[in-house]
């Protein structure tokens, strides 16, 4: 009924019998990347002491993740997270934005949609966070630290801390993509509604309407839960006082 | 059929149990910030990484049941 529109899977790349390309992925990726790119790039341009216009929005965005950032570790640690925590809040607020305006099914194919509407994205997006974490959690503590985080406070706890790991990638990953894709779902279904005639039409505008602004809050509350739970996640790893 | 009503089951007790578990800490969250309003903000954090938290058991419910559909 809704998946009724398939993906445009582009099969066999170089003839590797598993590697297959979602094309409307990497398409929208692609779209997101640019956006995001012109916008930091309009936004940091010119930079003024007295700031004004544009360069007002970045500071308050830059803002924003540092104190997302100082909230869960102190800032000398912390300092280094900043442009992580801001390409992850830009990158995943605009992906989130990119399917409410609109979404264009061809020939069958659902081609313009958002990128976080795909689990293979937000669980890649999760499976480099939580990679990261690692890696700033060796970085940081040494290799005897981390290790020695996994049996505190009680060696007993291990087996948790391991499953703990996964269960953090799996439902870092598919929180944003069941509220995105949720969305999109009831999106597509109240767009039916409009098309299905004039009654349908009345009925319809005012829901889809609605929705298209609760979608527009959901992905930015997505956004910020994703890059706040990043953190906590890394504050977990680079963090010694517990 | 029966895969079908299975999976709504499924998705209902979900949302009611996520909707339940989502009251309860906007609630509290709600008295404590009408406590002491200075706290605003750390509350208001917390909060957000409490409900993210609930709401990854709706998700998961929600695989499932496209599981068994």
């Amino acid at each position: 009924m809704i998946l009724d529109h398939g993906a445009p899977i582009y099969e066999d790349l170089f003839g590797i019998s598993w590697l297959d390309f979602n094309l409307s992925n990497v398409m929208m990726v692609l779209v997101t990347s640019l956006i995001v790119f012109i916008i930091a790039v309009i936004g940091s341009r010119k930079l003024q002491r007295k700031p004004s216009g544009f360069q007002n929005f970045m500071e308050w965005i830059v803002d924003f993740v540092r104190g997302m950032v100082s909230s869960t570790m102190d800032w000398k640690t912390g300092k280094q997270f900043l442009p992580l925590g801001l390409t992850l809040l830009f990158y995943i607020f605009i992906g989130n934005l990119l399917g409410i305006m609109f979404m264009v099914v061809y020939d069958g194919d659902l081609w313009w949609k958002s990128p976080t509407a795909d689990p293979s994205i937000t669980l890649t997006l999760a499976v480099m966070v939580v990679a990261l974490t690692h890696y700033y959690g060796v970085k940081v503590k040494g290799g005897g630290g981390y290790l020695k985080d996994y049996f505190q406070p009680v060696p007993l706890l291990f087996p948790l801390k391991i499953i703990e790991e996964f269960a953090n990638t799996l439902t870092l990953g598919m929180r944003l993509y069941g509220n995105i894709f949720a969305g999109e779902v009831l999106l597509t279904l109240l767009v039916g509604l409009m098309a299905s005639g004039f009654f349908g039409f009345i009925g319809g505008i005012v829901p889809t309407l609605a929705w298209q602004g609760f979608k527009l809050f959901i992905g930015a509350i997505q956004a910020f839960i994703f890059v706040m739970l990043t953190m906590v996640y890394m504050s977990h790893k680079v963090n010694s006082d517990h | 059929m029966t895969g079908a009503v299975a999976a709504a089951i499924a998705v209902g007790l979900a949302a009611l149990g996520a909707g339940i578990g989502n009251g309860l800490i906007v609630s509290r969250t709600v008295e404590g910030i009408s406590r002491q309003p200075e706290l605003r903000g750390a509350l208001q954090t917390t909060m957000f990484i409490g409900v993210a938290l609930v709401e990854a058991v709706p998700i998961i419910a929600v695989v499932i049941a496209f599981m068994v559909m």
